[in-house]
């Protein structure tokens, strides 16, 4: 193996933040933004998830007949994917809401420019 | 030309082109004028905090920012319109931001 | 058990998705929401301090039939006194901020009933939402659900802009969402690096790991948190740069809903400042950041009130600006300063929704909110006049009122941290800040009406003037008896400094 998977996440969340970043900014349409936005999102959740990962880890959940000691040792960490799974809820919400409000103002403008929308 | 004359000029050159073109009141130059004031002073008075790190430092700038202040005179115009309310000038603030407080946080704190 | 805990959340949310259910049903509507406002505030107010377990699992080492027969390996170290659930902490500086919450949130209800015909479910329940968040925010030990928290007030703040019916209202909220989603993933990874470097999100078990060397403070990655945390920080509470947005979010939302934000604000500014200052006070360059951005704060805040024409936005840039004071105050880092501090957001919050519903009754009246074409109020209004006026004085920090107290209290702090040139910047900007509110108070009250001017002749309704009376009777009590006031806040203040 080139990388390891914890850093190769990791990688690519930054990849997307960045990507969502340059997106949110520079691009014009306004439903491109909110997916550039998505992507930011994405990489934060991404990157929560890479975490809590461990080379060689069993999945958290303790079985009958495991060793205590081999399930503490080996148990990849079950905190991250708890949050994230919050985070997505909350991402999915924000984007919805977003969606809305870009229908009404679609409406209204008859055009899905941020410049000739939300400029000032 | 003094300073009253030079910043009810440089309003209404804002107000020509924001395509405002109600004549400027007297509350409007006063308004700005309060505000030239305070930005200008609240900030010299700011800069004296530098005397806690070097004092001949902050006797420099002191001298330097308010000569600054002399020269780019009507401040407050170019302030406000550089704080307007389109997303794009926000969004570009916000990154700019971003990347001073990452830098200044993780420069400061290693070095500091 | 202390049940009252979890309930100060648990009440205004589920009745806030009840009532979203009944949105029609105007009676039913009024009728529950008047019960639940009246429990926000009382709810904390009977409450007694404590800490509440969700899931009922304490710390093991304060549960010992849980921790009988585990190996050494968790009984033996700090895992032993780690929190596996998610707290609540409430304690005194905690109950004071959430009374004058849910006190705000209260008249905000009510008003917000009785100034329209039809009383909509759809507005209470945004309003009962925001507020329930903002109370768990000051309530939860646990940063992760501090988060959740946030993002629910986020979206309550903009479904209250959506809701105002104002001119480019979709607009201004959409604006806030777009910078909300840059902000708040970035301050997702803050907490995600501080769940990385110390495998916790219970912000006394991170200070536990960080204060006894269990992970290195120096470490890179502890700054990077940290610097993430406060930008979102900085979103969240609308400091430079967020401090346009957060101003045209105020003035795009009614009186009402722009009192409450603006008390978002202030008690998410605590909250969040609290949890930067509980964390990362170790680092010299956070206390210095926060004076700093304080000081931008008031200055931008300020200079650009006294050049708006548009009076919600004037009060909305000032509410900004006045955020800075508390900035100052949690920035100094002493104890006094701290204590200073949180006494100017409870005055704060208090004063700033005052003056929102106080010019309110403005846009009650004549439906314009352009201070060129207002004037000659005060024969149509003197009696909301004179609130307003003893608002605009309290918010200067004229005495006997409460901002006087503790603006008096953040320059002492400031005179004792050996930074005079701070308590100078303090006292000048609430000069300026007086300028402005008088220049307001001046057009559109003073000076001679304008012809074209079209007002109703409507009365404005008793509960708006009853609140402003109550918020001026909250004032004053604070103002003649800080103690009352400072006793509640300075354990907390103690504890972080």
């Amino acid at each position: 193996m080139i990388m390891d998977t914890q850093l190769a996440s990791l990688l690519t969340a930054g990849a997307l933040i960045v990507i969502g970043i340059f997106g949110t900014l520079f691009l014009d349409n306004l439903i491109k933004k909110v997916i550039s936005l998505a992507f930011i999102g994405d990489g934060a959740n991404l990157f929560l998830i890479a975490m809590g990962y461990k080379v060689g880890g069993i999945v958290y959940i303790f079985l009958p007949g495991m060793s205590m000691s081999n399930f503490s040792q080996n148990a990849s960490y079950p905190l991250p994917f708890a949050l994230v799974l919050t985070s997505i809820v909350i991402g999915a919400s924000t984007m919805a809401v977003m969606l809305g409000i870009i229908i009404l103002l679609n409406k209204k403008y008859g055009s899905l420019s941020a410049s000739k929308i939300l400029g000032e | 030309m003094n300073i009253y004359d030079i910043i009810l000029k440089k309003i209404k050159d804002v107000r020509m082109e924001t395509g405002d073109d109600e004549p400027v009141s007297n509350m409007a130059a006063s308004s700005m004028l309060t505000a030239e004031i305070t930005i200008i002073s609240t900030l010299l008075i700011a800069v004296v905090m530098l005397r806690l790190l070097n004092k001949t430092l902050m006797i420099g700038s002191v001298v330097l920012i308010f000569v600054l202040a002399i020269v780019a005179m009507p401040i407050m115009p170019r302030l406000k319109r550089e704080q307007n309310d389109s997303l794009a000038s926000m969004s570009f603030y916000v990154i700019i931001g971003l990347g001073i407080i990452v830098t200044l946080f993780y420069w400061g704190n290693l070095n500091g | 058990m202390n049940y009252l805990i979890p309930l100060m959340v648990v009440i205004p949310i589920t009745c806030a998705l009840f009532l979203n259910l009944l949105h029609e049903r105007t009676r039913t509507v009024k009728a529950i929401s008047i019960i639940v406002a009246l429990a926000l505030p009382t709810v904390p107010l009977i409450a007694n301090y404590g800490v509440q377990y969700f899931g009922g699992y304490p710390p093991l080492a304060q549960n010992p039939t849980i921790a009988v027969g585990l190996p050494t390996l968790i009984t033996g170290t700090a895992l032993n006194i780690f929190h596996p659930a998610i707290t609540y902490v409430f304690g005194s500086a905690q109950k004071l901020m959430i009374v004058i919450l849910g006190f705000i949130a209260l008249f905000a209800i009510y008003i917000s009933l009785y100034e329209v015909k039809k009383a909509s479910g759809v507005y209470a329940y945004l309003m009962l939402m925001g507020t329930a968040s903002i109370i768990a925010m000051l309530l939860s030990d646990d940063i992760f659900n501090l988060y959740v928290f946030f993002e629910i007030a986020a979206l309550a703040q903009v479904g209250i802009v959506l809701v105002s019916k104002v001119d480019y209202n979709y607009e201004t909220a959409l604006k806030y969402m777009i910078l909300g989603s840059i902000a708040s993933p970035l301050l997702l990874i803050g907490i995600a690096l501080l769940l990385g470097v110390t495998g916790n999100v219970n912000i006394t078990d991170i200070v536990y790991s960080i204060q006894h060397g269990l992970v290195n403070p120096q470490s890179p990655v502890l700054l990077m948190a940290c610097s993430l945390i406060i930008f979102g920080w900085l979103y969240g509470t609308g400091l430079p740069p967020f401090h346009t947005i957060k101003s045209a979010m105020y003035s795009k939302a009614l009186p009402t809903g722009a009192a409450l934000l603006q008390a978002f604000s202030v008690f998410s500014f605590v909250a969040i400042g609290i949890i930067i200052l509980r964390i990362f006070s170790y680092l010299p360059f956070a206390h210095i950041f926060i004076i700093g951005i304080s000081l931008v704060a008031m200055t931008l805040g300020i200079t650009m009130a006294i050049t708006q024409t548009d009076f919600k936005r004037l009060i909305a840039y000032l509410a900004v600006g006045e955020l800075g004071y508390i900035g100052i105050g949690l920035g100094l880092g002493t104890a006094l300063g701290i204590t200073a501090g949180l006494f100017q957001a409870v005055n704060e919050a208090v004063i700033t929704a005052f003056l929102f519903i106080g010019f309110g009754t403005i846009m009650y009246k004549t439906k314009e909110t352009d201070m060129r074409k207002l004037g000659g109020m005060l024969v149509e209004t003197p009696k909301s006049a004179l609130l307003v006026l003893l608002a605009g004085l309290a918010m200067a920090g004229v005495p006997p009122f409460n901002a006087f107290q503790s603006k008096l209290m953040l320059v002492q702090a400031s005179l004792n941290s050996g930074l005079p040139e701070i308590a100078i910047i303090m006292v000048l900007l609430s000069i300026v800040t007086f300028m402005t509110f008088m220049r307001a108070f001046h057009t559109i009250y003073l000076r001679p009406k304008p012809a074209d001017l079209e007002i109703k002749n409507e009365k404005i309704p008793n509960i708006t003037l009853v609140a402003m009376v109550a918020f001026l009777v909250v004032c004053l009590v604070f103002g003649l008896f800080p103690q009352i006031a400072t006793n509640f806040l300075q354990g907390m203040a103690m504890s972080i400094a």
